[in-house]
């Protein structure tokens, strides 16, 4: 939460132009950005953690594109998933596509026996190795970061 | 045209091989200078990894740009999340160098550097950006004139547009541009900039994601058209995967969902088997029987064409 600009999500609260042209504004009946932004600003985002409306935004970026302060509600959905997720409230599937995405550093293998039978050639190298090193540098020193 | 890697990202190898296929016979049928690079990982994936750690989502983006800077080639996507995820992170970098230093810190010690040097595309605004209209028209054998194609952008390939920056965001034309190149109508409806919604099918949101591709696929069945066309394998996969889904429970729909390279492929006179298009779940023999019954007729039209031309016609005073 602490990498949002509050001065922007205020004047989102009161604005709402991108309930026009976001797709799941117009299309799932409880989706409601702005009474999320509200509780942001609150201080009562709380409830909003393990609630389905935090995970309906599809980052599609169209109120990015349209917002008159280039921000968008985007930024406000993807704050709440981070904090979903630090306090373990993920989606089971999201969970898994995390776990292997660090086990792998893909979201998915090649597969070799269909590769054979299209003839493409051999998949190339993935970086998993380099990946896991640096993974684990970087781990290392947000760790010591946040002792500090 | 420099030599440029090509990102297939986790899901085009993974799941439709097939995509991959036509990709690399279309590239290969323009003899465009691309090669596969060893050390790529996923993306990474936006909507996952940067709502989990927006650091380490920062990093495994550079270090695949990196692997570019080092290889000293561009960047050509057939996949609309990769080619935006790292345009996105990119461009974090160059507006951002305390974050660039702190990245290059740990890039270091696996002997590598981002520098951000080289150009990251989608493959359709690529094509139509550096092969061009032309060139595509003259790669043309048998135009797919007559067809009525419904194009789906894909959010994607054109937003975010400050870190894109290849086509409006809002109201695109390139991809209409390529498929009216091919001989095809680029047939307009509502529900044209619509997101596909797959990423519903991510956080367990299954419903809400049929919901969506219903709205798109009962307003092209209402229209009528021929196929959709597409260039991203999420897309793909909400509108073949979850079609074929839906039309099992009962609901009809039989919209063919062809890539941009499946299309071009077939109007530069490959088999739909070649392309691999019988793998997909939404069979495309509609689709391709109408075609085969325009071109004959086309065919028969042209015939009758010249022997005008060739007797009587020319004749005339």
């Amino acid at each position: 939460m602490e990498s949002l600009n509050l001065k922007l999500l205020e004047v989102c609260s009161r604005c709402g132009a991108c309930y026009h042209i976001c797709p799941s504004c117009l299309n799932l009946p409880d989706y409601d950005p702005r009474a999320v932004i509200k509780d942001i600003l609150a201080g009562k985002y709380e409830k909003w953690l393990d609630h389905k409306s935090i995970y309906q935004c599809l980052e599609c970026h169209h109120c990015l594109e349209i917002c008159f302060q280039h921000y968008g509600f985007e930024n406000a959905m993807a704050a709440m998933r981070t904090v979903a997720s630090k306090k373990g409230m993920t989606p089971p599937q999201v969970k898994r596509g995390w776990d292997m995405f660090i086990k792998t550093s893909r979201l998915g293998e090649p597969m070799a026996s269909a590769r054979k039978k299209l003839n493409l050639p051999e998949a190339a190298k993935s970086g998993a190795e380099d990946f896991k090193k640096m993974v684990k540098i970087y781990q290392e020193e947000k760790t010591a970061g946040t002792k500090e | 045209m420099k030599d440029f890697a090509i990102f297939w990202g986790c899901t085009i190898p993974a799941r439709f091989p097939f995509l991959e296929k036509s990709t690399r016979m279309v590239l290969e049928g323009f003899d465009l200078p691309y090669r596969d690079l060893d050390g790529f990982t996923c993306c990474p994936e936006k909507s996952l990894v940067n709502n989990v750690d927006h650091g380490l989502w920062v990093l495994t983006a550079a270090r695949n740009i990196a692997l570019l800077d080092k290889a000293q080639v561009d960047l050509v996507s057939p996949c609309t999340g990769c080619a935006s995820n790292l345009a996105t992170v990119n461009s974090e970098l160059h507006m951002n160098h305390k974050d660039k230093e702190r990245v290059n810190k740990i890039l270091k010690e696996v002997g590598l550097e981002f520098k951000g040097k080289s150009k990251l595309r989608h493959l359709v605004p690529f094509f139509h950006d550096e092969v061009g209209i032309p060139k595509i028209k003259n790669k043309i054998v048998k135009p797919l004139s007559g067809m009525r194609v419904a194009i789906h952008y894909g959010c994607h390939m054109i937003r975010p547009s400050h870190a894109l920056k290849n086509d409006d965001p809002l109201d695109p034309r390139k991809f209409d541009n390529l498929i009216k190149a091919m001989g095809a109508e680029s047939v307009q409806y509502m529900t044209k900039m619509l997101c596909c919604g797959q990423g519903l099918d991510r956080v367990d949101q299954h419903e809400n994601a049929l919901h969506f591709a219903r709205l798109k696929l009962k307003e092209l069945k209402a229209m009528n058209v021929d196929a959709m066309a597409l260039c991203c394998p999420s897309c793909y996969l909400q509108f073949d995967n979850n079609q074929f889904l839906m039309e099992k429970e009962g609901e009809k729909f039989g919209i063919p969902i062809l890539y941009f390279t499946e299309l071009m492929g077939l109007a530069m006179g490959y088999k739909p088997e070649e392309l691999g298009i019988d793998s997909h779940r939404i069979d495309a023999n509609g689709f391709m029987e109408k075609w085969e019954r325009l071109n004959r007729e086309l065919t028969k039209t042209e015939e009758i064409t010249r022997a005008m031309e060739a007797g009587f016609g020319i004749a005339q005073p």
